[in-house]
């Protein structure tokens, strides 16, 4: 049972001594009751006789019975509650601000632990569904090239919905324009509203600003009508406003990525040039690495030293003289000593540069053999980092496939033939293995298309 | 009847935890407030709250301190103490374990989760 709030009010510490000394001061005898009529103070031997109402912001909320001295009783205890009911109000909007500080602590946390816009968006989404009633969300960025808005991430919309915003058409594409956070309460009613947008009845848009310029909108909608008040905007703008500055840092870090990719893709190039014969072959041992570490289901990260391993193989080439690394006929025991130092110039190379390191087994081992009789450490097993014995068999199977100077590319059942041959000895049979369990064949279309690299 | 002690030197803080549990008074449940942990400490010993929100940081007395008499020194048992820290302050999670703190809840708190806590181990 809820307690009334005369009750609260007389349980009010000290209220009640204060009370019965002023009862027994005046020489009179009082009976109080709330609202309900639930006895909460008698006297002894006290009488009802004329009843005064105690009232708290002007609402009945219990009485005092006795003789008219009680007057002053009543509209003491009026009083209290009156300055009760003042505190509680504050400490009522007090504690929502509090709860606001909570959500916005919880949103900087999480929105900002990613670098990746997609898992941004996600992020802000799954924040907006926390403190605002909604039954669909979109996140919506700026494709400079197209000049329109994209989706990019969205929570409940049915299939149908668009996904690309065009300038000048519906409401978000107005916040894009004016770059200022809206309430829209009745869709139906805006001009604007484009009826393509199925079920929505309210909604709210608000910009994601890079610096001053509108990069994206979030919008988020209600399938009933709801009123979205002023304040649930400003919450809205503010989580807007985190998820841009979020979403700047993971797309300046993605460039970044992508500047670094560029880079190392362009070194690996830069070598290959050297040797017009083995045109591509650093895109195909890429693919064909990829599609084996694909199958035998690597982690993100070893995906990643596997590629970067796979696109810098042959980097330490670099270091082999045109002469012996260009020979046409066959090299002399000497030269082909020249040749075994390339996996460990490219360590040199690549110890440099700290993001490249994790390449390095992948580099330094791809010459080595399961056996153990490879170069140049004489590694076997398991000791050979998993990236070199994946590079080795994509290495050798392109190496065979591709015409070089001295001989003819093998056809593909004769390669294959070799892989299974070879299988235990120079290779890894789990590789191996692996390798006839990839798709070769679209590794290989993969590679050969004239479509710039991207890794 | 049940008692709950607040233990917090903000007197704004006091209040957001006594409002955020507010509606336990109506099922009874007592209020106390303490703003130092000596104060605190002799509140537990006198009047055995059943829950205890207690910041960390406080002069005089802090909360590890206070929580490491009640629970090891005075080996009260009946007691379910939160300890209150400020987010993203680092931490020492085990001198919080060494002082039997049951468990920690951060500032700032989420009121809801504030009244949530106190329900369950009320089992109102």
């Amino acid at each position: 049972m809820a307690l009334s709030i005369l009750e609260k009010v007389m349980k009010k510490r000290g209220l009640s001594s204060v009370l019965a000394t002023l009862v027994s001061a005046m020489e009179t005898s009082v009976i109080i009751e709330d609202d309900a009529g639930k006895l909460l103070l008698s006297t002894e031997g006290a009488e009802r006789g004329v009843a005064y109402p105690v009232t708290a912001s002007g609402d009945l909320i219990g009485w005092v019975n006795g003789n008219e001295k009680v007057a002053a009783i009543a509209s003491l205890l009026s009083q209290t509650a009156d300055s009760e009911l003042e505190k509680r109000a504050l400490v009522t909007e007090t504690l929502d601000k509090y709860k606001e500080i909570t959500l916005l602590y919880d949103m900087v946390e999480k929105v900002s632990t990613s670098l990746d816009t997609k898992e941004v968006a996600r992020l802000v989404i799954e924040e907006a569904k926390k403190i605002l009633s909604l039954t669909s969300v979109s996140v919506l960025l700026l494709n400079k090239q197209t000049d329109s808005l994209e989706l990019i991430a969205e929570y409940g919309h049915k299939p149908e919905t668009t996904t690309v915003v065009r300038r000048g058409v519906g409401i978000a594409a107005s916040v894009w324009a004016s770059g200022r956070a809206e309430i829209v309460n009745d869709v139906h009613s805006d001009s604007r509203f484009v009826s393509g947008a199925v079920g929505i009845s309210s909604l709210m848009c608000a910009p994601l600003k890079a610096k001053d310029a509108v990069v994206g909108v979030i919008k988020l909608g209600s399938d009933e009508a709801v009123s979205y008040s002023a304040e649930d905007l400003k919450l809205f703008s503010t989580l807007a406003s985190l998820a841009s500055v979020a979403i700047e840092n993971a797309g300046l870090y993605e460039q970044l990525q992508e500047a670094f990719y560029t880079t190392v893709y362009t070194l690996a190039e830069t070598i290959e040039k050297r040797d017009p014969y083995t045109g591509n072959h650093t895109k195909r041992v890429m693919e064909y690495s990829l599609a084996i570490g694909k199958t035998l289901g690597l982690s993100e990260e070893d995906m990643a030293r596997l590629k970067l391993g796979a696109v810098l193989h042959d980097i330490g080439k670099i270091g082999v003289r045109d002469s012996v690394l260009l020979k046409e006929s066959s090299l002399t025991d000497d030269e082909f000593e020249q040749i075994k130092m390339h996996p460990v110039y490219g360590e040199e190379i690549l110890g440099r540069i700290s993001q490249l390191k994790s390449a390095i087994p992948g580099v330094k081992h791809h010459h080595e053999k399961y056996n153990g009789r490879g170069y140049p450490d004489g590694l076997k097993g398991d000791e050979i980092d998993i990236t070199a014995r994946i590079i080795s068999v994509a290495d050798s199977f392109d190496a065979m496939t591709s015409t070089r100077p001295y001989r003819n590319g093998l056809t593909l059942e004769v390669a294959f033939e070799e892989l299974k041959k070879y299988s235990g000895t120079q290779f890894d049979p789990a590789m191996v293995d692996a390798f006839f369990a990839s798709d070769v064949m679209e590794a290989f279309y993969t590679a050969s298309s004239r479509q710039k690299i991207i890794i | 009847m049940p008692k709950i002690l607040i233990v917090d030197d903000d007197p704004n803080i006091r209040l957001l935890l006594k409002q955020s549990l507010e509606e336990l008074e109506d099922q009874g449940v007592i209020f106390i407030s303490a703003d130092n942990g000596e104060v605190a400490l002799d509140i537990i010993r006198d009047e055995n709250p059943d829950v205890v929100f207690l910041d960390v940081m406080m002069p005089r007395m802090n909360g590890f301190d206070v929580c490491n008499t009640v629970k090891n020194k005075l080996e009260i048992r009946d007691v379910f103490i939160i300890l209150l820290t400020v987010k993203g302050q680092k931490l020492d999670k085990q001198k919080g374990k060494d002082a039997g703190a049951d468990i920690y809840m951060t500032k700032p708190f989420n009121p809801d989760e504030i009244l949530r806590v106190a329900r369950n181990i009320l089992g109102l």
